[in-house]
């Protein structure tokens, strides 16, 4: 079985994403077909009462994703991630994304692991991610 | 209330029409770009294969491009400026290929309302349900948006 990096509970990984810019901004909203002025309109933004553009929440997510495929290793496979968006992101922001083990099941050998995204240490996102052994990955 | 004429309970429980998505290696590569992943898997077929994959693998959170071509119904009389991400979830049962086409349903599930010290909201529960042509479910994604009252702000650093 392949496992990169994480094996057991309280073992951590961390990635750094950014400083977001509004061309990221523009590129996710391309590449994800979410055009939400919100996100790349600077008086737009501001009009909707939201003190400027803020970023896409899912390309924040996308973040804690790519930490946990890294954390685990690209041959292992995700089964689920849930996270949940708590403050908002901005351009210039810096994003640190950190996946902690809380559990491996047996005999199955699920990794449960928590998933933390913070812009200078206010939490942007809290998530969970399930992570299959590679031998099942494949159907 | 008011300021929520827009949002229609009556539709709790449908569906927007069925969709379906092919899933180009191209929009893979452009997405892994734009969240700044390099992870090879995204790019490099020959790469995913040594690794036992079919092909390029989409990233986690791709199922987040699979959008139905008009706005649903539940969405479509909405203010986009007061809507916000909330929560988003995504159950696999096996990962995303370049190649694969896919059925897609986005399901109203939940309208609740919220309260915060910031004012009214509404959540906006959907579920979308991805499957293969065989009719095998391939994913689930739950996509919750917060739709904030007229009167709710998010200035600088505030949570929304």
């Amino acid at each position: 079985m392949k496992r990169a990096g994480l094996h057991k509970p309280g073992d951590t990984f961390s990635i750094r994403r950014g400083p977001i810019t509004t061309t990221q901004l523009v590129m996710y909203a391309g590449a994800s077909g979410d055009f939400n002025r919100i996100h790349y309109d600077y008086p737009f933004a501001v009009q909707k009462g939201l003190g400027g553009v803020i970023a896409h929440g899912m390309l924040t997510m996308a973040f804690a994703a790519s930490c946990a495929v890294e954390a685990f290793g690209q041959a292992n496979r995700i089964s689920r991630l849930d996270a949940r968006f708590t403050a908002p992101v901005r351009v210039g922001d810096v994003v640190d994304v950190t996946a902690t083990v809380v559990e491996r099941s047996t005999p199955d050998d699920l990794i449960e692991a928590t998933l933390t995204a913070e812009v200078d240490g206010r939490v942007v996102l809290k998530g969970v991610v399930e992570v299959a052994p590679a031998a099942e990955a494949m159907p | 209330m008011s300021d929520r004429a827009d949002i229609d309970r009556s539709l709790i429980g449908s569906s927007a029409a069925p969709f379906a998505v092919e899933v180009e290696k191209g929009a893979i590569r452009r997405f892994a770009e734009a969240i700044g992943d390099t992870a090879a898997i995204y790019f490099d077929e020959a790469f995913a294969r040594s690794l036992g994959y079919r092909g390029i693998v989409a990233p986690p959170t791709f199922p987040t491009t699979f959008r139905p071509p008009a706005k649903p119904a539940w969405i479509r009389g909405l203010d986009e400026g007061r809507i916000l991400a909330g929560e988003q979830g995504f159950r696999y049962q096996r990962p995303i290929f370049a190649g694969d086409r896919l059925q897609c349903e986005l399901r109203l599930t939940d309208m609740q309302d919220k309260r915060s010290s910031k004012g009214d909201m509404v959540l906006i529960i959907q579920d979308l349900i991805v499957t293969a042509p065989s009719g095998d479910m391939v994913c689930v994604n739950r996509r919750v948006v917060i739709y904030r009252g007229q009167t709710v702000t998010l200035a600088q650093g505030a949570t929304s």
